[in-house]
């Protein structure tokens, strides 16, 4: 599935946010994402299905990316 | 995504303003107390991680790397005056959120480097309350800056701030930019939760 990550594209088989914050290895502290500019709580990454075409912005800390 | 600035008014206290954002749905504030000294800070720092953290909210101090630091906040926003990025980046380690302002892309390019996380970009309109000296982007100065972005493959967040009222909201996100920075609109309203609300749905349609 595509999606655009803080506006790259980018190919991803992760079909909700906690795979796509593996796959990304983004770090367990300093992460703030938004789907669709509607900010996600860690605690519900897991919940949160992905979808063709999200727009997903993730502020992130330094570290691993 | 949008980004609050705490800010008062003479009914309402920078913890109001962040109490209101985060009941109206925020989940990203930025703490400004511009003129204070850290030790007037320090409390509603406290108090405002505090209402962050119950709230799920990221929890970003203006300019006060050191008090970052010693109270565990996300993370620190670096105005053109602040300390430069790098030698906060050193201070505060890897897992420290860093955000800088920026009126141009050579600024968002030199940021980059320093290793900031997400930009802060504008004034989108002339305000009064900061940087006057910078020119005004608008939509225009935006949609050029993000796609020199996308060119240099800079894939960092950028918020546009700086006189920004709701009806721009749709109009700014439509450039391109990732998140809005919100200060005065919210305590202005008769009813702030209520406004955050309504902001909160624009800026997700």
């Amino acid at each position: 599935m595509k999606l655009q990550i803080n506006n790259q594209e980018r190919e991803t088989a992760a079909r909700n946010l906690q795979e796509l914050a593996e796959e990304l290895q983004l770090p367990a502290k300093g992460v703030a994402v938004a789907v669709n500019n509607a900010m996600v709580m860690r605690a519900s990454w897991a919940t949160h299905t992905l979808s063709e075409n999200d727009r997903i912005t993730i502020v992130k800390a330094a570290c691993g990316g | 995504m949008l980004q609050f600035i705490s800010h008062y008014t003479d009914r309402y206290t920078y913890l109001d303003s962040i109490r209101f954002a985060l009941e109206g749905g925020c989940r990203w504030v930025q703490l400004r107390m511009k003129g204070a000294t850290d030790d007037d800070v320090r409390p509603i720092a406290r108090e405002a991680l505090s209402l962050c953290r119950q709230a799920g909210a990221t929890f970003i101090i203006d300019d006060r790397v050191a008090l970052v630091k010693e109270l565990g906040a996300d993370g620190v926003h670096l105005g053109k005056n602040d300390m430069p990025i790098a030698e906060a980046r050193q201070l505060l380690g890897p897992n420290c959120i860093i955000g800088g302002t920026a009126n141009t892309f050579a600024d968002i390019v030199a940021h980059h480097r320093a290793s900031a996380n997400y930009i802060g970009c504008g004034p989108f309109r002339f305000t009064t309350t900061k940087d006057n000296l910078s020119p005004v982007l608008g939509l225009d100065g935006y949609r050029h800056i993000v796609e020199q972005m996308r060119q240099a493959r800079i894939d960092l967040p950028i918020v546009a701030i700086g006189g920004i009222t709701a009806g721009d909201i749709p109009a700014i996100l439509g450039t391109g930019i990732t998140g809005i920075a919100l200060s005065g609109a919210i305590l202005r309203a008769s009813d702030p939760v209520k406004e955050m609300k309504r902001i909160i749905n624009i800026t997700q349609p």
